[in-house]
C-alpha cells in the first residue's frame, strides 16, 4: 500500500517537475502573463491528478464531508512566478477529519521533495470565515481565492459567505486597513522609482501596489479581474494598456531575478542588476550602458504604477487630507479654472480646445492659491498637451505663468512634480524628454536626472525653511538677500539638461542647451548669460573644494576670476549646496557642507575687494604671460620661464611692469646658493634709487634689509615686498642716493658686506641700531599732533592679518616697525609703504611662522603693542 | 603588522592613494573626518554675520601593513600629502595584535 503510494505520487510530482523545468526553459518564448498562467496550470493538474489519484481521499467520506482545494494569493490570480510560493487551502465543509494529516503528507509532502515552497491550511468554511474576519491578513488572500478540484459548491459557499459576512458589513474598514497598511509598507520598503535596489513587490510602485488596487475594487466594486476596472471605468482604455505594460515589466524582472538567483526574491540587490539587464537583452545605446538602461525603463514603469496608484487612492477617497491649509477664499483669476471643495478643475475640454494657455494656468493658479488639481484636471493636461507647440512655448502668458510656478514656494506642495507627473513639463521644454528615468549607475546618484532636477529646485526653494536639509544658515541668508532668484530656479531646474546626451562634458552641453530654451522663452540676453554661466559651472566649487588647497590664496583668486561678480558666486554656491542635497545622502554631508562654505567665503572676500579678481587683472596676468615667455630662446628656456611664471603670485603679476618681471627672472637666475643678490637701479641724475633684493625667504628677512640700509645711512622712500610660490622673496625699496655721489658705488659695496654679516648672523643688527640712533627718540610732527594710529585688520582678507600703522617718518622707522612684527612671530607676505610728507601708512600683510592669520583679540592687542612700544613720543 | 593611520588634506587624497598603489598597497579605509591640531579653526565675516570654523575638514587613511613593510608606507604617505604648509597633517603608527580574514579565517600577514 505504502510502495504504491509512493509510486504514484512520485509519477505525478516527477511529471510536475519536468514540466515546470520544460516550461522555464522555455520562459522567453512567452509573454510573461501568459508563462505565468502555464506556470499555475502546471501545478492545477499536479493538484488536480493527486486529488484523483489520493488514496487516502476515498477514505475521507467525499459525501458526508466534502473537501475542496483552492489556490490563494498570486497563485489564485494566476500570476504564478518562477519561484513564488504555492499558496493552498485545504477547505473543509463541516469539521477536519483525522485523516487530513494523511491527505497534506500525500499531497503536499512531494511537493517539497522537489523544492516548491508551498504555503497551505486546512480549514472549514467556518473557520475560514472566521479568522478572516478577524485578520484581514487571512482575508486578502481569498480576495484572490481560485478554486482547483474537490467540491466546487463548497468553494461558492466559501466566496458568498466571505461577500456577505466580511466584504459587504465592513468594506470601508477593510479599505482603511489596506490603505493604512500601504502607507507603512511604503514606509519600511522606500519609493521604489527613487532607490537604487528596489523592491518589486513591497516597494513604492511595486506589485502590492497593484494587488491594493485589485483588492479595494473586488471589495467595494465586486470586480471579478484586472480588467474590470477598465470596465467600470475606473482606468480609461490607455491607462488600462499602460499598467498591464508596466505590470508585464515588473513580471519579467521578477521572473528574470529568480532564474538568475534560483531562488524567491523581490529586491533589486545591486549584484543582479548588471546581470539581469544582460539576460533581458538591453543594449549599449545613446551612451548609456545596459543596466542604466534597464534601470531607466524599471524606474519608470513603477513609477507609472505609483501614479496610478495614487490616483486610485485618492479617487476612491482614502487619502489623507493634505497638510497645507487650503484657502477657502480663493478666487480663480480665470473664468474658465473653477474651485471646487479647494480644487482646481477646467470649466469644460471645450475650454481647452478654445484656449490652450488655460493648461499652464492651472498650475499658475494651484501655485498662487496653493491648491491642488482634480485627477480628472490632471488627466485633461496629459490628454490636451499635444496643444503645447512653438507658439504655445514662445508667449509672455506662458513665460510669467511659468515664473510664478518656479519661484512660488513651496514646501509641502510641489507644482513642478505635478507639471512632470502630467508630461506638461516635457511639453513644455522637450529638451527635457532625454533626461527622464535617466538612470546614472553608480552609489552616488540615488535619482534619476528628472527627479534630481525637481529635487533640487525644491531644495533652492527650501532654504531657510522647516524643510532645509542643507542645515546651513549662511545659504538660507543668501537665499533670503538674492535678488534675481528666478535666475537660480532656471539654473536649478536645467542643470543637468546636459546630460541626456551620451559624450561627456555635460555642464558645458547643458549650458548650450539651455540658451536656446531661454532663447525660446524670450529672456533677455544678460539673464540667459548667468544662466547658462551656473549652468556650465556647477561643478566648479565642488571640485575646488575637494580637489584643491583651499587654504591658499591663489584658489580663492582661480574662482573669483572665473566667477567675476559677488551675484554669481552667491547663486553657484545655493546651486552646488542644492545639487548635493538632491543627488543622495554621499553627496551631501556636514564636512562637504564645512569645506564648501569656507571656499564660498573666501571667494567672496576676493570678489569684494575686488582688485586680483577683475577683468583688468584678469587681462594684466596673461599679458604679461605673453612677454615672460616671448622672452625665451629656446623651448627650454621657454619651459623653464613657464614653470617660473606659475610661481609669481597674483600681486606681483598685477603690480609689477613687464621689463622688471623680466629683470627679476634675470636676478632670480643669478642668485644660486648666495643668500641675496641684489640689483641698483636709477641713474646720476634721479635723487632715487631702486634697490631690488632676490633672497631665500626667511622669517624678518625684510626687516633685516630695512635696517641694513639705516645703519649705512641709507634713508628709505618706500619699500615693497613680494613672495613667489618657489619661496622666492622679492623685496624693492626706494631709497635716496648717498649724498656723496663720488663715492656712491664704494657705499653700497660697504652696505652689501653689512647685509651680508646680518644675514649670516655675524653683526647683532639691533645692537649695531642702538648705537648709532642714540639721544632723543621723541618726534615732532609738523603739522597735526595725532597720536601713532595700528589698526589690525582680520575681516579683509581669508589669508592674511592686515596690519596698517599711521605714522610719523623718523630715522628707522621701517626698521622699528617690521622688527617689532618679527619679534612678535609675524611674517610678512605684502608691504606698502608710502610717506606723505612726514606722514607714513605702512600696511602689512602679515602670518605666524606657521602661515595662519592671527585672529583672536589677545593677539590683535599683543601686536598693536609691540608696535606702540617701540614707536617714539610725539611731542 | 602595524597599522598606519594618517590624518591628510582632502585634496591630497587621490595623490597618496596613487603613491600607495605604486608601492603595491592594495586596499585601505577612507574617512572624512574633521578636528584641529596647530592649525586651528577660523573665522569668517560675510555681511557682518560671523562664520566659524572651529573643526576643519580632513581625510583619514588606515592601513594594516607587514611591519616591514611600514616604513616604506610611511614615507610614502609624507612625501605625497606634503606641501609644506602648515595643516598637512600626522601620521601614526601602532602595533597590530593580530589580524583575520572573515571569508575564510585565515590570519596574521596572509588576512592583510
Amino acid at each position: 500500500m505504502a510502495m504504491d503510494m509512493d509510486k504514484n505520487y512520485l509519477q505525478i510530482s516527477n511529471a510536475l517537475k519536468q514540466d515546470r523545468e520544460k516550461l522555464i526553459n522555455r520562459f522567453d518564448d512567452f509573454p510573461v502573463i501568459e508563462f505565468m498562467r502555464q506556470h499555475s496550470r502546471i501545478l492545477d493538474t499536479y493538484f488536480q491528478q493527486s486529488f484523483e489519484e489520493s488514496l487516502v481521499g476515498p477514505r475521507l467520506g467525499l459525501n458526508k464531508n466534502p473537501y475542496a482545494i483552492v489556490a490563494l494569493g498570486g497563485y489564485g490570480r494566476e500570476e504564478q512566478c518562477v519561484h513564488s510560493d504555492v499558496d493552498i487551502l485545504f477547505l473543509f465543509k463541516k469539521h477536519i477529519p483525522k485523516e487530513a494529516v494523511s491527505l497534506i503528507q500525500e499531497i503536499i509532502y512531494p511537493l517539497w521533495d522537489i523544492g516548491l515552497e508551498v504555503g497551505y491550511a486546512t480549514r472549514t468554511l467556518s473557520e475560514c470565515i472566521d479568522l478572516a474576519r478577524k485578520d484581514y491578513e487571512v482575508l486578502t488572500p481569498l480576495l484572490d481565492a481560485r478554486f482547483i478540484c474537490g467540491m466546487s459548491i463548497l468553494f461558492s459557499d466559501l466566496m458568498t459567505a466571505t461577500r456577505e459576512k466580511i466584504l459587504n458589513k465592513r468594506s470601508k474598514n477593510i479599505v482603511d486597513w489596506l490603505v493604512k497598511t500601504n502607507t507603512d509598507r511604503h514606509q519600511h520598503f522606500g519609493d521604489s522609482t527613487y532607490l537604487l535596489e528596489p523592491n518589486l513587490k513591497e516597494g513604492h510602485g511595486g506589485l502590492r501596489d497593484y494587488h491594493t488596487m485589485l483588492w479595494i475594487g473586488r471589495i467595494k466594486l465586486n470586480i471579478r479581474q484586472a480588467r474590470d476596472l477598465e470596465y467600470f471605468g475606473h482606468l480609461s482604455h490607455d491607462e488600462y494598456l499602460a499598467v498591464t505594460d508596466a505590470l508585464s515589466f515588473i513580471w519579467r524582472v521578477r521572473n528574470n531575478l529568480h532564474l538568475e538567483t534560483g531562488r524567491k526574491v523581490d529586491q533589486l540587490y545591486f549584484e543582479n542588476q548588471i546581470k539581469l539587464a544582460k539576460s533581458m537583452n538591453f543594449i549599449n545605446a545613446n551612451g548609456l550602458q545596459p543596466v542604466e538602461k534597464f534601470l531607466g525603463t524599471l524606474h519608470s514603469k513603477m513609477d507609472y504604477m505609483k501614479q496610478r496608484h495614487l490616483i486610485f487612492l485618492s479617487e476612491h477617497g482614502h487619502v489623507k487630507k493634505p497638510r497645507y491649509r487650503r484657502n477657502r477664499n480663493a478666487a480663480s483669476s480665470f473664468d474658465k479654472i473653477n474651485i471646487t471643495n479647494g480644487t482646481l478643475e477646467f470649466s469644460s475640454a471645450e475650454a481647452i480646445l478654445g484656449s490652450s494657455e488655460l493648461l499652464i494656468h492651472i498650475f499658475e493658479e494651484s501655485a498662487r492659491l496653493k491648491l491642488p488639481l482634480t485627477t480628472e484636471a490632471k488627466r485633461m493636461v496629459a490628454e490636451f498637451g499635444y496643444l503645447v507647440n512653438e507658439r504655445f512655448r514662445s508667449s509672455d502668458n506662458v513665460v510669467n505663468a511659468f515664473e510664478v510656478v518656479l519661484k512660488e514656494p513651496a514646501p509641502a506642495f510641489n507644482v513642478l512634480r505635478e507639471m512632470f507627473n502630467t508630461g506638461f513639463l516635457v511639453r513644455l521644454i522637450p529638451e527635457l524628454k532625454d533626461i527622464v528615468n535617466r538612470i546614472q549607475y553608480d552609489e552616488y546618484h540615488l535619482y534619476p536626472v528628472d527627479k534630481h532636477l525637481l529635487r533640487t529646485v525644491q531644495a533652492v526653494k527650501n532654504f531657510g525653511n522647516d524643510l532645509d536639509e542643507s542645515g546651513c544658515i549662511l545659504c538660507a541668508n543668501i537665499w533670503k538677500g538674492l535678488k534675481n532668484r528666478k535666475l537660480l530656479l532656471w539654473a536649478a531646474l536645467l542643470h543637468d539638461v546636459g546630460k541626456g546626451l551620451p559624450e561627456k562634458g555635460h555642464s558645458h552641453r547643458g549650458a548650450e542647451i539651455s540658451r536656446d530654451i531661454l532663447a525660446r522663452f524670450g529672456y533677455n540676453a544678460a539673464d540667459i548669460d548667468t544662466i547658462a554661466f551656473l549652468i556650465r559651472e556647477h561643478l566648479l566649487l565642488v571640485k575646488i573644494a575637494t580637489r584643491r588647497d583651499i587654504h591658499d590664496e591663489e584658489t580663492a583668486i582661480h574662482c573669483a576670476r572665473i566667477i567675476k561678480k559677488v551675484s554669481r558666486l552667491q547663486m553657484l554656491y545655493l546651486l552646488t549646496v542644492a545639487d548635493c542635497i538632491s543627488t543622495g545622502p554621499n553627496a551631501w554631508s556636514d564636512w562637504t557642507a564645512t569645506l564648501l562654505r569656507d571656499l564660498f567665503l573666501k571667494i567672496s572676500n576676493i570678489l569684494q575687494k575686488g582688485e586680483l579678481a577683475t577683468q583688468q587683472a584678469v587681462k594684466t596676468s596673461a599679458h604679461k604671460k605673453e612677454v615672460v615667455l616671448a622672452s625665451a630662446s629656446s623651448d627650454t628656456e621657454a619651459a623653464e620661464l613657464e614653470k617660473l611664471y606659475q610661481y609669481m603670485s597674483p600681486r606681483y603679476l598685477l603690480y609689477m611692469p613687464d621689463d622688471e618681471i623680466l629683470n627679476d627672472i634675470k636676478l632670480f637666475r643669478s642668485l644660486g646658493d648666495r643668500s641675496f643678490v641684489w640689483n641698483i637701479g636709477g641713474n646720476e641724475a634721479v635723487n632715487s634709487r631702486t634697490v631690488r633684493v632676490c633672497a631665500q625667504d626667511r622669517p624678518g628677512l625684510f626687516s633685516k634689509i630695512a635696517g641694513t640700509f639705516t645703519l649705512s645711512g641709507i634713508d628709505i622712500l618706500n619699500g615693497q615686498i613680494f613672495t613667489w610660490r618657489n619661496n622666492l622673496a622679492l623685496d624693492i625699496f626706494h631709497v635716496k642716493p648717498p649724498p656723496d655721489r663720488l663715492f656712491e658705488q664704494d657705499r653700497w659695496h660697504r652696505t652689501e658686506k653689512v647685509l651680508n654679516d646680518t644675514l649670516s648672523g655675524s653683526l647683532d643688527l639691533s645692537e649695531a641700531l642702538n648705537q648709532k640712533i642714540k639721544g632723543d627718540r621723541s618726534i615732532k610732527p609738523r603739522a597735526s599732533k595725532l597720536p601713532h594710529h595700528i589698526v589690525v585688520d582680520n575681516h579683509s582678507s581669508s589669508f592674511f592679518t592686515i596690519i596698517e600703522v599711521f605714522t610719523y617718518d623718523f630715522p628707522g622707522l621701517l626698521f622699528t616697525v617690521t622688527d617689532a612684527l618679527f619679534s612678535s612671530g609675524l611674517d610678512i607676505w605684502v608691504a606698502k609703504i608710502s610717506t606723505n610728507v612726514d606722514q607714513v601708512v605702512d600696511v602689512f600683510y602679515v602670518r605666524d611662522f606657521d602661515g595662519q592669520k592671527v585672529d583672536s583679540e589677545d593677539q590683535a592687542t599683543a601686536i598693536k603693542a609691540a608696535i606702540e612700544e617701540r614707536l617714539p613720543r610725539i611731542v | 603588522m602595524k597599522k598606519i593611520e594618517a590624518i591628510i588634506k582632502p585634496f591630497k587624497l587621490d595623490d597618496v592613494k596613487e603613491a600607495l598603489n605604486e608601492i603595491g598597497i592594495q586596499g585601505m579605509t577612507i574617512s572624512e573626518v574633521k578636528g584641529y591640531g596647530r592649525q586651528k579653526g577660523h573665522k569668517e565675516i560675510y555681511r557682518g554675520a560671523e562664520y566659524v570654523v572651529d573643526f576643519i575638514p580632513k581625510i583619514k587613511i588606515e592601513i594594516v601593513v607587514d611591519s616591514q613593510r611600514a616604513d616604506t608606507v610611511v614615507e610614502k604617505i609624507r612625501d605625497a600629502a606634503n606641501t609644506g604648509k602648515i595643516g598637512d597633517g600626522k601620521i601614526f603608527v601602532f602595533s597590530v595584535e593580530e589580524a583575520i580574514r572573515v571569508r575564510t579565517g585565515e590570519t596574521g600577514n596572509d588576512a592583510i
